[in-house]
């Protein structure tokens, strides 16, 4: 059914003399399983199948060739006029697009790329049994406990052709969710997570379910606040990758090329003056082709905090005339040169959880609420929560200091903690 | 002008009718949710302009609920016709249901009861004045264009000035034993984002719009750009706070923020199931000052978070949460109403048909006061006037509040200094901050241009609004 619906598309494109396109076919399979404390609350099952055509539109706007683009979304339930009313509508509207223009990425009919995981050796429904259990295994109902949790397992099936010779496809498993545990006494309190594996990977749920147990007892006890001022603060687990993030976001053609970025290759993003860890970060492919059918593979970003590559979209690439190599958002950061324990020396605030953990790409800006911080005055610490984190990455830039421990968190494979001088703490 | 239904939903209509009697003879409660929802994203800027579908909003497909005498199991899907439907029925019955028994070593069940409903058929659509389908891709791209230039030649220091547009014909169907529900309606909004830069620093501001209705919005949006531009230079001269507590007042958009973040999650009551929002034990208890009388409803107001039924087949209503500072209710989905023992609300809410219901927001917002914003900013010794929201989240748990706002005025001796500080975060206790509130305008705005999402997923459609707003904060 699904080539029929594709061969079809192919069809009334050529029919309506569209010579310029590109198409993503998608199909979704998971089965999802919600939980209330320890007991499930409703599950769900999905199987959808969806194409999205852009199609791209030629023209002069005085003596400048322009491509415009546009897109529409085709379902299997579509009659043929009406896919070919969807898709003259899309080529109607690229007209309307005055973008200057830019090639299409070529290519050729490459085989299917199978993932190689031991997920997808698992039927949906036993890998969310097994999972089901990692997740539960460290709820024994002690202090803290799993209030509530959602779990997915995902196939992925997609296949992208476009007009220059591109047809490639691929498959993706993803166990994905989120939990919250609770604390009763002697404060109530609860702590969010989530979570994401390519793997069954049911030993680092049940590490991250433990972990989490025992940081909602710490946030229980935790009676007082940090006080006002300037402190060195510790980021550690996922707000380590939010925060570094940020290099990989200000290098991407896409805000390069409208200026809302000035990095450009060859550059200390850090500053001339760094103070702490030179920065050393990889573009990791997290799928073997990006939307536009552009073969994904590792890339250096950032060497000793020199800027070594760009990337982004097709369009913004072609306009910055660099290799268009997709959009990137999973990246992977060098150990540092210091231990986390050496990191925790003299005075200052490891922050674990917040309630939510704000990085402006923009401008640079981070900030946010305390759920759970320790405090060290350098000889004792204590568990606090409340007051807010803010600052910006363009001034800590040049004063961070990474952990030589590593974690693997969604998107990110790098530094377990890193340190910033001088960050403010209000109440 | 009138919106009128997806043609393909009135066309599927019998297969889906074909489907439900089917299910309805293996289970006690079966309901199916069909949507066909269809419009534009429009983006113009300095680097160029694109036209595409918003692929959260834009759906078409179905999903199936079945009761099987102790829970409830849901299928999406989105390919039906008569030739598939025991293919669907075999799926559920066979692969989707039993799911429950291969966890029974590691889990419990949540019983449930068989949902009740009552026999009621409508068919309703929203008003519109200009139909963006019929206005024209031509059309709209012209006067996005013509803003954003207008943005770009006030001040060499604008780097660059977004503007967006986007419009979603929404068509709906439920149907079960009891209910033949359908409905057809068309929001459009609007965003105006002017961008400058100062050395390395880049500040930008946003003004937004929306509606129930079409592309009337843009008539609007005509107007808006230069005072965000104004804005937007104003903030290359701003500086961080100086951390404390202060008097201020929220403009509309500032105190829809906080309807929405600190209160509207917190009285979701899918969060009271699971024992995660501290209101569920301050219902008729003191939570906000006597001048604060909170809403939320679907049909509360005629903006993007309206609609006649929700996503469960619950009919829209106008839900009053905090009534002159006394808690009243939550608002609630079907499954958790049940499990509450109490009535849904109509706030049973999907991101789309391949996703779950959940307790979700519509429109929400305080009621109007008495007072007149500049009587309200001659009040104040020393404080702030607090503009344009970034983002917030909840914390339902324990009341507490995080707002990024992005603009704070300085007022001193009841008068504005002219100085900006930029960004602050807005943090303390909810009812410390509701009970705070001692002047309320008397007029107010709705936006419904955001998504709000339940923690970090499941975004859906809302607007949020008020009047302005005296309270005393925490900057930062």
């Amino acid at each position: 059914m699904a080539n029929n619906i594709l061969n079809k598309i192919v069809q009334i494109l050529n029919d309506l003399d569209i010579k310029t396109y590109q198409i993503n076919e998608t199909r979704e399979e998971s089965v999802e399983l919600f939980f209330i404390k320890k007991a499930l609350d409703s599950r769900r099952s999905k199987d959808v199948t969806k194409y999205m055509v852009n199609v791209f539109r030629d023209f002069m706007d005085g003596d400048t060739k322009m491509r415009g683009s546009s897109s529409a979304n085709i379902y299997n339930t579509m009659t043929e006029e009406e896919m070919t009313e969807a898709i003259k509508d899309a080529y109607f509207a690229a007209s309307f697009v005055k973008n200057p223009f830019y090639e299409l990425p070529s290519g050729k009919k490459e085989e299917k790329v199978f993932h190689q995981s031991s997920l997808a050796k698992e039927t949906l429904e036993s890998a969310a049994t097994r999972m089901t259990k990692a997740l539960f295994k460290e709820d024994n109902g002690k202090e803290s406990f799993l209030n509530s949790a959602e779990l997915f397992v995902v196939k992925v099936d997609k296949h992208i052709i476009n007009s220059e010779g591109i047809d490639v496809s691929y498959d993706k498993y993803k166990v994905t969710g989120e939990f919250v545990v609770q604390c009763l006494a002697p404060e109530d309190v609860e702590t969010y997570q989530d979570f994401s594996y390519d793997e069954l990977d049911m030993e680092s749920l049940e590490k991250k379910v433990k972990d989490t147990l025992d940081m909602t007892t710490a946030r229980a006890n935790a009676t007082s606040s940090a006080k006002a001022g300037d402190y060195k603060v510790i980021l550690s687990g996922k707000y380590v990758r939010d925060f570094l993030s940020y290099y990989a976001s200000k290098s991407s053609a896409n805000m390069i090329y409208p200026k809302y970025s000035d990095y450009a290759v060859g550059q200390m993003v850090q500053g001339d003056h760094i103070e702490g860890e030179a920065l050393n970060i990889n573009l990791v492919a997290s799928e073997p082709y990006n939307d536009e059918g552009i073969t994904f593979v590792n890339r250096p970003l950032l060497e000793d905090g020199v800027l070594k590559n760009l990337h982004g979209s097709l369009r913004f690439s072609r306009y910055l005339s660099i290799e268009p190599v997709g959009y990137y958002e999973d990246i992977e950061v060098k150990e540092g040169t210091v231990s986390f324990e050496e990191m925790k020396k003299g005075q200052y605030l490891h922050i674990v959880n917040f309630s939510d953990f704000q990085v402006d790409d923009l401008t640079g800006y981070f900030g946010g609420e305390i759920r759970l911080a320790f405090y060290c005055d350098g000889n004792t610490m204590i568990p606090v929560t409340g007051g807010s984190i803010s600052g910006n990455i363009s001034e800590a830039s040049g004063m961070l200091t990474l952990s030589k421990e590593l974690q693997k968190e969604k998107g990110y494979e790098g530094p377990y903690a890193l340190s910033i001088q001088k960050v403010t703490i209000a109440q | 002008m009138k919106k009128e239904l997806s043609k393909y939903l009135q066309e599927v209509k019998p297969s889906l009718k074909v489907l439900l009697n089917e299910l309805l003879k293996e289970y006690t409660y079966v309901s199916i949710l069909a949507s066909d929802s269809k419009g534009k994203t429009y983006n113009v800027s300095r680097s160029g302009t694109t036209i595409s579908v918003n692929s959260m909003t834009n759906e078409r497909g179905f999903v199936v609920r079945v009761y099987d005498g102790t829970g409830y199991s849901e299928y999406s899907f989105n390919e039906i016709n008569e030739s598939l439907i025991p293919k669907i029925v075999e799926t559920i019955k066979n692969d989707l249901v039993p799911l429950r028994g291969k966890l029974t070593n590691i889990v419990t069940e949540t019983k449930y009861e068989k949902l009740e409903e009552e026999e009621i058929k409508f068919s309703k659509s929203s008003e519109y004045e200009v139909d963006p389908s019929e206005l024209g891709d031509k059309e709209i791209v012209e006067v996005l264009t013509e803003i954003s230039e207008k943005a770009r030649l006030v001040d060499e220091r604008i780097i660059d000035c977004r503007v967006h547009f986007e419009y979603l014909h929404l068509s709906k169907i439920f149907l079960s034993e009891k209910k033949d529900l359908e409905q057809s309606i068309l929001w459009s909004n609007g965003m105006e984002m002017p961008m400058a830069r100062k050395d390395a620093e880049v500040k930008y501001t946003y003004k937004t719009f929306s509606v129930q209705g079409g592309a009337e919005l843009l008539d609007q949006m005509k107007h808006g750009v230069e005072d965000a531009v104004k804005v937007t230079l104003e903030l290359l001269d701003s500086t961080p706070i100086t951390p404390g507590e202060y008097d201020v007042i929220c403009d509309p958009d500032v105190t829809g923020l906080i309807a929405h973040e600190a209160f509207g999650h917190g009285v979701e009551m899918d969060m009271f199931v699971k024992d995660r929002a501290l209101a569920s034990k301050y219902i008729d208890k003191e939570v906000a000052s006597s001048l604060v009388t909170m809403h939320d409803g679907a049909s509360a107001a005629a903006q993007t978070g309206s609609f006649y039924f929700d996503d469960e087949g619950s009919l829209a209503k106008d839900t009053i949460i905090i009534d002159k500072g006394i808690l009243k209710q939550g608002i609630c989905d079907s499954q958790a109403a049940m499990y509450l023992g109490t009535k849904p609300t109509g706030n049973g809410r999907r991101q789309n048909y391949e996703r779950k219901a959940y307790t979700r927001m519509t429109n929400t917002f305080f009621e109007t006061g008495t007072n007149t914003v500049e009587e309200m900013i001659s009040s104040i010794d020393y404080g702030f006037f607090l503009e344009n929201s970034m983002n917030g989240m909840e914390d339902p748990k324990n009341w507490g509040i995080q707002c990024m706002v992005n603009i704070a005025r300085e007022i001193k001796g009841g008068r504005f200094t002219g100085k900006v500080f930029s960004p602050v975060v807005l943090t303390g206790y909810v009812p410390d901050l509701l009970k705070s509130i001692s002047m309320v305008s008397t007029d107010m705005e709705l936006s419904g241009t955001g998504f709000c999402g339940k923690g970090y997923k499941e975004w859906v459609k809302v607007s949020t609004g008020g009047p302005a707003i005296k309270a005393r904060v925490k900057l930062g």
